[in-house]
């Protein structure tokens, strides 16, 4: 499949650039949740094409070399066609037709096209659609609509040469010269009524001189300005580069956010914004690219909850779990104009504005946004302890369309005892409450920093110190040595062994005389893969090493742990995962999936993918950037950057040049002198891939 | 039928500073459509404070919406987002300006009024 995609617009084709019914993967056209061509499919005089290459040049651009099919290799074809396409407010796309004959000849060039105008949540659940369509052909141009109340979305084709169009498509009867040329341009434009998503034309013509400057000229701007990173191990410059490729694919503009952009949480399914994806990226990003932290900031700010509403597992200050755009949305049959059923994004959005300011000093958005911090520490007191307990716990409200699980471990059966058995709702996760404590810690801080209320900080403090004296007391599971899983309904420990420690050194909760212990169980055989820290121990009753949350290695969970580690002081075990992490790295080209696989390193050599359809995935995609953080150790302090390396040994040397942020621009420089175990492959040694 | 949105846009109005509104300043036109007329209110929003008046004028940002769809807003049955995707609510203007009010639309039916902002409040004397 080929996938291309400009903000949340997407296409998703064959290799040959058609778009038809596929069993393995929704294709089409999409745009703001919604399919607006489910039927794209090319043909010269009735022989459908071979693929001869195909390109997808950037992100948001493919080019296609086809030639007709005759069935038999051994008759050269007399034509070939390119198809180039670039997508934004729909597609544009160029075709071009080359003779390879020295006779002329007449040809007949078909698109057939159709729409079902699908919202992503029909497609995965086969919902019938509940409104009706229209199709006609006006002014040249052939025009699908969908209606249902005043629902209304909108396909417009139309092409530069002319035309025969009828409702299933486009026919060009076209004059072919000898060893000749012909080209259309046709363009293909979504649009959709209100919150300004329509468009009148697609945002790239022929040569891309309508392109509005923010695509490609920019994501050269936007490799210039990230740092440069110098390295005498070329895997590492190629992920390095590759992440920054694809944090600028992952950047969304929300209609709100006045042109500005956020990440996304993952490319091409979740194009939309996730509280807590979108704050975990651009935590992971801070170093290289801050404003997408600040448009995190303004817009989640912007929806945060203001009052109770059980369908969206909506509360005041509360921050948004997902936004969704389509036609189930709008008719509120999903909760999603936005849905809020995370318990994470609220704390963790208090400790994106801290850390963005500890960067950036950029003081007047954390005084624009106080109001904000202030109702999500309120949240965390007022509406998320369930059990009144003191504990950020969680159990959904909305029992249809809602989730059980809303830390980021969000599968059904992710949270369950040592034995295999699940808990009752409410759940308490360990992390939850690390993320309540720094939120804590930070908006302190803030408070004596910026917002000048001395008498607020001293009573966050005051709180987060007990909330730590209490958490290193019910969590601790004593005879295992290590933080317990979860609290359940009855207050009592659900004692599974998870990575979920290695977030509680990150939040800073761990108390230094129980940090060892942690460590030991993090690096030990059950929990650590050779390539990272897995999600659930080895051992645990429902330990699976390919179970999405049961096992298996994420990446953005270890850039994470071994920020904890380093904040503990453990420089070698956190230059350990980076190591892991970044051998993985370079076996997936770069690109980091969402997770893969928790065998033992030793047993595969190789990391096995995770099936999943979205890639590049955020927050995967964020974890060498935060690597390469913990590595040279760079933390904000005053004014300053503090750089304190401990990297692996097979990396060497280690520059990151022009880091941007309070100070102006730094460099960090570091040698690698830790010796990890289990080193990493050979560079030449080739992963065969099956996708 | 229609003293529900009436009550609403009055009652905007002598609450003082809104902080739901975070400080903005901005002037808002609704457009109620009924039939072919159109009931026009406007907003003047500076800092947080909200002045109502019934008629028409010029404005930043225009929301617009049939009576029938506004009633459904003010009396919580339908959600302003949902709305806007369903074009049943349209804005002219600043996009954000949608964010905003929608948050002075109560409750969904049968919910109870939020428990209020007890720990936002600022401890500085």
């Amino acid at each position: 499949m080929v996938r291309i995609l400009d903000g949340n617009t997407f296409v998703v084709s064959d290799e040959r650039g058609d778009i038809e019914p596929s069993t393995t993967e929704p294709t089409g056209l999409f745009s703001y949740d919604t399919r607006f061509l489910s039927s794209w499919v090319l043909s010269i005089d009735g022989l459908r094409l071979n693929a001869l290459s195909t390109y997808d040049l950037q992100y948001f651009e493919a080019r296609f070399f086809l030639v007709p099919a005759t069935g038999t290799l051994y008759i050269d074809p007399k034509v070939s066609v390119i198809r180039e396409r670039a997508v934004g407010d729909g597609f544009h796309e160029e075709l071009t037709i080359l003779s390879h004959s020295d006779r002329a000849a007449d040809i007949v060039v078909r698109i057939d096209a159709g729409c079902d105008f699908a919202d992503l949540f029909e497609i995965k659940d086969a919902l019938p659609k509940l409104g009706t369509y229209d199709t006609r052909v006006a002014d040249g141009r052939l025009v699908f609509s969908y209606e249902r109340e005043t629902f209304r979305r909108e396909t417009t084709i139309s092409s530069s040469a002319p035309a025969v169009i009828d409702e299933r498509g486009l026919v060009f009867n076209v004059r072919l010269e000898a060893h000749g040329s012909w080209t259309t341009d046709i363009s293909v434009v979504t649009s959709h009524v209100g919150l300004g998503m329509g468009a009148t034309g697609t945002k790239y013509g022929r040569g891309k001189r309508l392109a509005r400057p923010n695509m490609e000229q920019s994501l050269e701007q936007w490799v210039a300005d990230a740092p440069r990173l110098e390295c005498g191990w070329e895997p590492l410059r190629a992920t390095y580069r590759r992440s920054l490729i694809d944090l600028a694919a992952l950047r969304f503009s929300p209609p709100i956010a006045g042109g500005r952009s956020l990440p996304a949480a993952g490319l091409p399914w979740f194009m939309t914004m996730f509280g807590r994806d979108s704050i975990f990226t651009s935590i992971q990003a801070l170093p290289f690219a801050s404003e997408l932290a600040a448009t995190t900031l303004r817009v989640l700010g912007d929806w945060q909850g203001t009052r109770l509403d059980d369908f969206r597992d909506e509360d005041p200050g509360r921050i948004l779990h997902e936004m969704r755009y389509g036609e189930m949305a709008a008719f509120e049959e999903r909760p999603h104009t936005p849905y809020y059923g995370s318990v994470d994004a609220t704390p963790l959005y208090v400790i994106l504005l801290d850390e963005y300011e500890r960067w950036t000093g950029d003081r007047a958005l954390v005084r624009e946004l106080e109001r904000e911090a202030r109702a999500a520490i309120a949240w965390i007191d007022d509406y998320a302890d369930l059990m009144g307990n003191g504990y950020i716990s969680y159990k959904r409200r909305n029992e249809q369309a809602g989730l059980e699980n809303q830390s980021w471990k969000d599968s059904a059966n992710s949270i369950s005892y040592s034995d295999g058995r699940l808990p009752g709702f409410p759940r308490a996760t360990c992390e939850l409450q690390g993320y309540a404590y720094d939120a804590k810690v930070r908006a302190a801080r803030l408070a004596r920093l910026v917002w000048k209320d001395p008498a607020y900080a001293d009573r966050l403090e005051a709180e987060a110190a007990d909330l730590k004296r209490r958490f290193n007391r019910d969590f601790w599971h004593t005879d295992g040595g290590y933080f317990v899983l979860a609290l359940d309904a009855d207050g009592s420990q659900v004692d599974a062994l998870a990575s979920n420690i290695g977030l509680l050194l990150w939040s800073g909760i761990v108390d230094v005389s129980k940090a060892k212990s942690i460590v030991d169980h993090l690096m030990g055989p059950r929990l650590w893969s050779g390539w990272g820290v897995r999600t659930l121990a080895e051992g645990e009753g429902r330990y699976n090493p390919v179970g999405y949350h049961l096992g298996t290695v994420w990446p953005f969970d270890n850039s994470f742990i071994a920020w904890g580690l380093r904040r503990y002081g453990f420089k070698a075990e956190a230059a350990r995962i980076a190591a892991g992490i970044l051998d993985a790295a370079e076996l997936f080209d770069g690109r980091l999936p969402e997770a893969f696989a928790g065998y033992e390193r030793s047993q595969t050599r190789y990391p096995v993918r995770y099936p999943t359809a979205c890639s590049p995935q955020a927050w995967s995609t964020g974890a060498p950037l935060l690597l390469l953080r913990t590595m040279l150790g760079l933390e904000p302090i005053g004014e300053h950057l503090v750089v304190d390396p401990a990297m692996p040994a097979s990396i060497e040397h280690l520059e990151l040049l022009d880091i941007p942020g309070r100070w102006g621009r730094i460099d960090a420089i570091g040698r690698g002198r830790i010796d990890v175990a289990g080193g990493r492959m050979p560079s030449t040694s080739r992963r065969r891939t099956s996708s | 039928m229609e003293d529900a949105t009436v009550a609403f846009l009055e009652g905007l109005s002598g609450r003082g500073v809104e902080p739901l509104l975070g400080g903005l300043t901005a002037k808002v036109r609704i457009d109620l459509e009924d039939g072919d007329a159109t009931d026009h209110w406007l907003l003047d929003v500076r800092r947080g404070v909200i002045d109502v008046a019934h008629g028409d004028g010029e404005a930043d940002s225009t929301l617009r919406a049939d009576r029938a769809t506004f009633e459904e807003l003010a009396t919580g049955r339908t959600n302003a987002m949902a709305a806007a995707l369903r074009g049943a609510l349209r804005i002219e203007g600043d996009l954000r300006i949608l964010v905003l009010i929608q948050r002075l639309f109560p409750a969904p039916v049968g919910m109870p009024k939020a428990a209020g902002n007890r720990s936002v409040g600022r401890s500085r004397s």
